[in-house]
């Protein structure tokens, strides 16, 4: 069985963005710490849990960015995956979801890969759009938000749970080939092993020239980056901490929900 | 962009789903008086959901109908979906919510038919749509560069439309065919971790990532025991992380709770999130961040290090007394 993982590489923390409004868009800030989305090394520990099971799969792990991304596909090579796949953008351009699934499928068609499987979303875009695109590219089944997955024996079919509101859970059988998109919380993504650090020193990463692959034009254009909607004119307590300790339980007191 | 506008209604057990109200709004929004509403189910309960819609609404009303969507999957409406807008001509918008269905089918229907996909919409501009990025620090204003445009919206962002009891919209049943599904339902499970504590409670003390371990759990715990009918809250991230179990979990694949007071805990306030706790009757939140998105829903504020901050409010409380 041969199983891709998207792994995408995000910041670490939102506040080393830097935003100009006037130009209406947004830079990554000198400071800026890059890793692999959260969602994604649940996917990523999934995949290794399958090859962990069946004893002969082998997991790729593929991702699309500027060369900074080629640290996270060795993070995935780090953690156990067996060869690392690099798309690379010649810049920081920021690519949609459609893009992204684009390049995806365009490299890896022909690989025969039976399952593929993502995080449910990017913590940044937050769009939950590539895996769904990529089924739909390669003509795969799909399931979004899979909480559970069982592969049959003969290893033709995949039962899942996909999470939705409130918890519950939705249950289908898809036929492989598919693409499922990963919840966090499915498992617990393991520490990388010493030995599959120090192989992943000496491993070379696969690197595809993202300009070399034929895909369509982009479906959207950024029109421009504006600040957050303007919410709820809450108040902002001020003071020392120990002023504003006091002030809240006034607050709480006032309105009784708060013993006296 | 003008054009035809299309809202698909999901429903389950005979219900549709609280957004297809929003959904309407939304269509207004974006200038089209009078979307036609969709709905597909099997032959059985096509009519009567139909019916629903274009009373509901004053709207017209195309139910698509056979026997594979008797239960809902993705593929199901896909191949249904995909041959009725394919070949449509001129500009068509397509909605849905933000919903676990509406975001596992649009994205794979926007491929279907050439169109534009865009997800998680707040809003809409003048021919644009408008969608949070970043953990809700920013907007991202998007144009469509396709005819077709399929776009999902956040629950909650559009109040309800008005349901104006006029005359019922038109009905017109279309027999979607004979599809034969590579995927297989096998039906919904109950929620694997509703906790009827939480949705009692008056009060909820929630904890977010950035309390920062699981060691610090015992503050928010400290915090809530200040208060009589309290119980313990928290965000995905905090469950995932095993500092409390799912039991614990707020949003929108977790419980919906509207307490009187929820105190937000290092809580950066992820669209997830607030879907799930938005609705209480006051929100507190702390956070050492003072741009995080907590604080444009909360009703007061407090920028501080919650492992100073929580100890200190606790010790003064109780001082007082």
């Amino acid at each position: 069985m041969k199983i891709l993982v998207c792994v995408k590489q995000v910041y670490d923390s939102p506040e080393t963005l830097v935003f100009d409004e006037s130009a209406g868009k947004v830079t990554f800030g000198p400071h800026t710490i890059f890793r692999m989305n959260h969602y994604d090394e649940y996917a990523l520990e999934e995949a290794l849990r399958i090859r962990e099971r069946l004893g002969d799969a082998v997991v790729d792990a593929l991702s699309v960015g500027p060369p900074r991304v080629g640290k996270t596909i060795r993070r995935a090579l780090e953690l156990g995956a067996d060869q690392g796949i690099h798309v690379q953008t010649c810049d920081e351009t920021c690519l949609s979801a459609f893009e992204r699934a684009h390049f995806i499928a365009a490299a890896s068609r022909g690989r025969g890969y039976d399952l593929v499987l993502a995080g449910v979303m990017a913590e940044d875009d937050m769009e939950s759009q590539v895996g769904p695109l990529l089924a739909a590219v390669l003509g795969y089944g799909c399931a979004t938000g899979v909480i559970f997955e069982e592969l049959s024996a003969d290893g033709r079919e995949i039962a899942v749970e996909r999470e939705v509101e409130g918890g519950s859970r939705e249950c289908l059988s898809l036929a492989l080939p598919c693409v499922l998109t990963i919840q966090s919380g499915i498992n617990t993504p393991r520490y990388p092993a010493l030995s599959h650090v120090l192989r992943t020193r000496s491993a070379e990463l696969e690197c595809i020239e993202a300009s070399s692959l034929a895909v369509p034009p982009p479906t959207q254009s950024l029109v421009r980056i504006l600040p957050p909607a303007q919410g709820r004119q809450g108040e902002i307590i001020e003071g020392t901490a120990a002023e504003k300790a006091d002030k809240l339980i006034h607050i709480l007191r006032e309105h009784s929900l708060l013993p006296r | 962009m003008s054009g035809r506008f299309f809202i698909i209604a999901l429903h389950e057990g005979g219900r549709f789903r609280e957004e297809t109200w929003e959904l309407v709004s939304f269509a207004r929004r974006c200038g089209a008086a009078d979307p036609v509403m969709m709905v597909l189910s099997d032959e059985g309960a096509i009519e009567q959901l139909a019916d629903d819609l274009a009373h509901r609404t004053g709207l017209d009303v195309v139910g698509l109908a056979g026997s594979h969507l008797r239960e809902y999957s993705a593929e199901a409406y896909i191949r249904t979906l995909v041959p009725f807008f394919r070949d449509a001509p001129g500009e068509i918008r397509i909605a849905a919510a933000h919903t676990s269905r509406g975001i596992d089918f649009a994205p794979q229907l926007s491929a279907g038919i050439d169109a534009c996909c865009i997800t998680a919409v707040e809003d809409a501009g003048e021919g644009t749509f408008i969608r949070s990025l970043h953990h809700g620090r920013f907007r991202a204003e998007v144009r469509a560069d396709r005819a077709k445009v399929v776009v999902t919206v956040l629950p909650g962002a559009f109040a309800p439309d008005d349901i104006a009891p006029g005359n019922p919209g038109k009905v017109r049943i279309v027999p979607a065919g004979d599809v034969t599904l590579s995927t297989r339902s096998r039906g919904t499970s109950a929620p694997v971790h509703a906790n009827m504590g939480l949705t009692r409670a008056e009060v909820i003390v929630s904890a977010g990532r950035g309390l920062g371990s699981g060691e610090n759990i015992r503050l928010v715990t400290m915090l809530s025991s200040l208060f009589p009918k309290s119980a313990l809250g928290a965000t995905r991230a905090v469950c995932d992380q095993g500092w409390l179990d799912y039991s614990h979990q707020i949003g929108s694949t977790g419980n919906t709770v509207s307490p009187r007071l929820y105190l937000a805990c290092g809580i950066s306030g992820a669209v997830q999130h607030l879907a799930g706790m938005k609705n209480s009757g006051m929100i507190v939140a702390v956070n050492t961040d003072p741009d995080a998105a907590i604080f444009r829903v909360a009703h007061y504020g407090i920028v501080e290090d919650l492992t100073t901050f929580i100890p200190l409010l606790v010790d003064r409380c109780l001082k007082r007394e």
